[in-house]
């Protein structure tokens, strides 16, 4: 799940990228170091600064405006439940002053006057923070947003102010039942370690936070050496490294690897499925979830690209998942997703059953699972088409160059650039196998978490609690 | 989450204007079979197709709302003679091509979004959904039920709540009290026949507009478009209504529902399409939103959404939006910024800058095909003039801070305010009141 600064729709964050050509040759002028090149696609440029700082040119002309993103390997994955919540305040303070701009409204009053387009976001593995503008505005965006990312300025009034901001956006997800299942399912798939993965956090937390907190969250992750910058648009990569360079380029490294130094604990594994029925009034209609500890980059990259082509083969209509709940009338939406991360990262069916079959299509669904890893469960036909269309979907995902920063951090964050580049490459090769192999390893008569939310009157007609139990799988 | 739900609840359309690109070639318009066909070339792989039927909620009474977006369903969902809903599918599956009606306040589109090299796959399949749906009655039980859900699941969204509440409350017995999703009550009745026959009814050339954005042969698209229209029946001449709204005084409804927080949504009256100061409100209300925000969330912290901005259409209308813990301290901070907006104005600065920031809009939007053809159906039909989509940028630059000013204040006047949460953590005097009231001190968190 990831979270935005400003209120605005959610973008997707799993895109893909053509794969073109290698890139042997890339100018290195001085105060660069000499480092391993990751293998990018054409108009896509990387150097990395003395002091870490990774900083990727994606050159696309298309319209006369520049992005500009840093991204930071912070979010949920780095706090324990003192901190839950904290990565994202901390994201939310990135906007409010710094020794530049030293209130909000001196914030703001500079992204209009740079004409900005401008957001950050805080999911499990990653915060990113991103300004677009005019493409003659780069040297401007670029100062200003070095003001606000290694100079900021948490007072006490402002975090006063900026509190009830967060745990706002935190009401606005707890009057969504969409958002009542997520956090009651994924409260009891990672147990104590649940703080690592919901980057909205704890209201007491929230509540209670200081700049002291503030201050050792800066101090932990965010140095140039845990940190890229994606500068994308209509822009000339030699121009934008000397910028990057002259701007970035003394910033100091923190001299330790952040994840080293405070490594990220490991989730335990789950023990036995795990059944809930959420009663709430704001549910019109229920929604069911199940959910399993996926495979992660980590361990098991090969599966990571399994689990996405399995998702798409699930998404055709011809496949059985949606020939036997939708096809049929027994739900109106069931998708299966995975969740490309680092550590562990969830396989997830979401699922918008027909109430009045709502018996039906829990039994179908956990029918169905159980044969996800038979040999006949997809055919060699949806399994090219899926891939097909991830390829085709590539091309779409790539259309607004806006969001090249945005997808590229995701993947810098949680796996590698070489790991994103080689995406398509390795999503080919991809075989009925290597899903059998994914899908067994992970979900078939492995133990997961299952939760419902309905509503007091349809939970009355349909008793979900007589069948949707552990007993029944 | 929430995005999986957005997805299969609604698909809008985003409806701003755009500029004109400057790798690609010009747009122009044809003439074919009465139809007024726009061409955008847009320099990538990607086709977009639109058939826009003009009319939305104007085309069915309130006791049939959801017609529209059941009929649009069914064209895609529910087969054509020459497929079964699952052969049909399943050949768009094969080609990933996206296929899929949308149903607007204005109007509705049926669209595709296909890869350059599948469009002679993806036309056939495209024309037949339109020409020749089957709205087999099976499918159609099924789509039917699927409605409902969805429309229950818009219901469950706290947003969406709201703002349907905030529309059909101050458009009440009016067209924009519609809802183009239609009501559970509404949708149930509906009939394969009435649908199929409604379909029918509003699938005429005398609606239609078509919008194209994507590198096609110009003698390729008027051989296509002309076929297809050949077998399209003329229908009726048809105009869209305009309608402007202005309440009497502000109102207050507030509904009990059990959310984390308080929604609270204004709406008020805003220009016509055509008149005078319609770029004026437009950058007034940008300008607006910006000091909404910093009043709300950054000086007072009141809010983490704090919205304000301009449904543009043709029954345009203003909207105030937040979701607060403190709605009477809400309110007094909104009122009191309304005037003195209204007294002091906006300032040139704060004008110059709107305009800079609108421009990167402007072209922050048209990076891909879908949002280039959706505001070119939209100036299409609400100013009746597609190029307003790219001659925008030069009439925004013309407004002077004397127009915003003015059009700030001729427009936002009496609210129609609703309110979903708790009733009784609000004072709703504060909101009809006619006098502005006091802004409460703060309270000391520590």
């Amino acid at each position: 799940m990831e979270i935005c600064t400003f209120y605005t729709s959610f973008k997707n964050q799993k895109t893909f990228f053509m794969i073109k050509k290698w890139l042997f040759l890339l100018v290195v002028s001085s105060g660069l170091i000499a480092a391993a090149q990751p293998k990018l696609p054409q108009n896509y440029y990387w150097e990395k600064l003395d002091n870490g700082l990774e900083v990727v040119v994606i050159e696309n002309h298309k319209v006369p405006l520049a992005t500009i993103e840093i991204a930071v390997k912070n979010g949920a994955y780095t706090e324990g439940p003192e901190y839950s919540g904290l990565s994202h305040l901390f994201e939310h303070m990135f906007f409010k002053a710094n020794k530049d701009y030293p209130d909000q409204e001196k914030f703001i009053k500079r992204t209009k006057e740079l004409g900005a387009i401008w957001n950050g976001t805080t999911g499990d593995e990653r915060v990113n923070y991103f300004f677009t503008f005019d493409k003659d505005s780069l040297d401007a965006g670029l100062k200003f947003m070095n003001a606000a990312i290694r100079f900021p300025i948490y007072r006490e009034e402002d975090m006063q102010k900026e509190r009830p901001v967060v745990d706002g956006e935190f009401q606005r997800g707890e009057s969504d039942p969409g958002f009542q299942l997520w956090i009651d399912v994924n409260k009891r798939c990672w147990g104590d370690l649940f703080t690592r993965k919901n980057a909205i956090g704890d209201h007491n937390i929230i509540n209670t936070a200081t700049p002291e907190k503030m201050m050792i969250i800066k101090d932990k992750y965010y140095f140039p050496n845990n940190s890229i910058l994606v500068i994308g648009g209509d822009v000339n990569h030699d121009d934008a490294f000397q910028l990057a360079k002259n701007i970035y380029g003394d910033w100091k490294s923190s001299g330790f690897d952040p994840h080293e130094k405070y490594p990220i604990p490991e989730f335990k594994p789950l023990e036995k499925p795990d059944y809930n029925v959420k009663v709430s009034s704001i549910a019109e209609t229920p929604y069911m979830m199940m959910q399993w500890m996926g495979p992660d980059y980590r361990h098991d990259s090969a599966a990571t690209i399994a689990a996405d082509v399995f998702s798409a083969v699930l998404g055709l209509n011809s496949s059985k998942w949606q020939q036997a709940l939708v096809d049929k009338g027994l739900a109106t939406y069931a998708g299966v997703s995975y969740q490309t991360c680092k550590y562990v990262g969830p396989v997830q069916t979401f699922i918008v059953p027909n109430p009045q079959k709502l018996k039906e299509c829990y039994e179908e669904a956990m029918k169905q699972i159980k044969m996800w890893g038979d040999d006949d469960y997809i055919t060699d036909d949806q399994l090219q088409t899926a891939k097909d269309n991830l390829r085709r979907n590539k091309i779409r995902n790539e259309e607004k160059p806006s969001d090249l920063p945005h997808n590229l951090t995701f993947w810098w964050c949680s796996t590698s650039l070489n790991y994103s580049t080689n995406y398509d490459d390795n999503m080919q090769k991809i075989t009925r196998a290597d899903i059998q192999r994914y899908v067994k390893t992970y979900v078939v008569d492995k133990p997961f978490v299952a939760g419902l939310i309905i509503n007091d009157a349809m939970n009355k007609q349909y008793k979900p609690s007589e069948y949707f139990t552990a007993k029944s799988f | 989450m929430k995005k999986i739900i957005q997805y299969i609840i609604i698909l809008i359309a985003f409806s701003m204007p755009l500029s004109l690109c400057a790798q690609t070639d010009k747009a122009y318009d044809m003439n074919i079979n009465d139809v007024k066909v726009i061409v955008q070339p847009s320099g990538n792989e990607i086709i977009v197709f639109q058939t826009i039927i003009k009319g939305g909620v104007q085309n069915y009474s309130a006791d049939k709302a959801g017609i529209e977006s059941l009929a649009m369903t069914g064209l895609t969902e529910c087969g054509t003679t020459k497929d079964d809903k699952n052969s049909f599918k399943n050949k768009l599956d094969k080609i990933s091509a996206r296929v899929y009606g949308s149903t607007r306040m204005d109007f509705a589109s049926f669209s595709l979004n296909c890869i350059k090299g599948d469009f002679e796959a993806a036309w056939p399949l495209y024309t037949d959904a339109m020409l020749s749906p089957r709205f087999d009655a099976k499918e159609f039980a099924r789509i039917r039920q699927d409605a409902i859900n969805i429309i229950r699941a818009g219901d469950s969204d706290s947003d969406n709540a709201v703002d349907k509440m905030a529309r059909q409350t101050a458009f009440m017995g009016k067209d924009y009290a519609k809802e183009p999703q239609g009501t559970v009550e509404t949708v149930t009745k509906l009939t394969p026949e009435e649908t199929k026959k409604y379909w029918q009814s509003i699938f005429t050339r005398s609606k239609m507009v078509i919008v194209i954005v994507g590198d096609l042969d110009k003698a390729d698209i008027e051989s296509k478009v002309k076929d297809f229209l050949s077998k399209v029946p003329a229908g009726s001449p048809f105009k869209l209504k305009e309608e402007s709204y202005s309440p009497p005084a502000n109102s207050f409804s507030p509904k009990e529902r059990e959310n984390a927080t308080n929604y609270i949504q204004g709406i008020t009256g805003a220009p016509l399409p055509g008149t005078q100061d319609y770029n004026a409100f437009v950058l007034a209300m940008r300008i607006f939103s910006t000091r909404h925000f910093i009043e709300v969330r950054s000086k007072n912290g009141l809010s983490y959404a704090p919205g304000s901005w301009f449904s543009q259409g043709k029954t345009p209308y203003a909207n105030f939006f937040v979701t607060t813990t403190q709605p009477d301290k809400y309110i007094a901070v909104a009122r009191n910024l309304i005037d003195k907006v209204k007294t002091e104005g906006f300032t040139a600065e704060e004008l110059k800058n709107e305009k800079t920031g609108y421009l990167t809009g402007l072209y922050y939007r048209q990076e891909t095909n879908e949002e280039r053809a959706a505001a070119l159906a939209t100036n299409e039909v609400v100013h009746n003039n597609w190029k307003r989509a790219i001659e925008i940028k030069d009439e925004i630059n013309k407004v002077t801070l004397q127009d915003a000013n003015n059009a700030f204040k001729k427009y936002i006047t009496n609210i129609t305010w609703v309110y979903q949460g708790d009733p009784k953590k609000v004072d709703s005097k504060l909101y009809t009141q006619k006098e502005t009231p006091p802004i409460p001190a703060d309270k000391k968190a520590f």
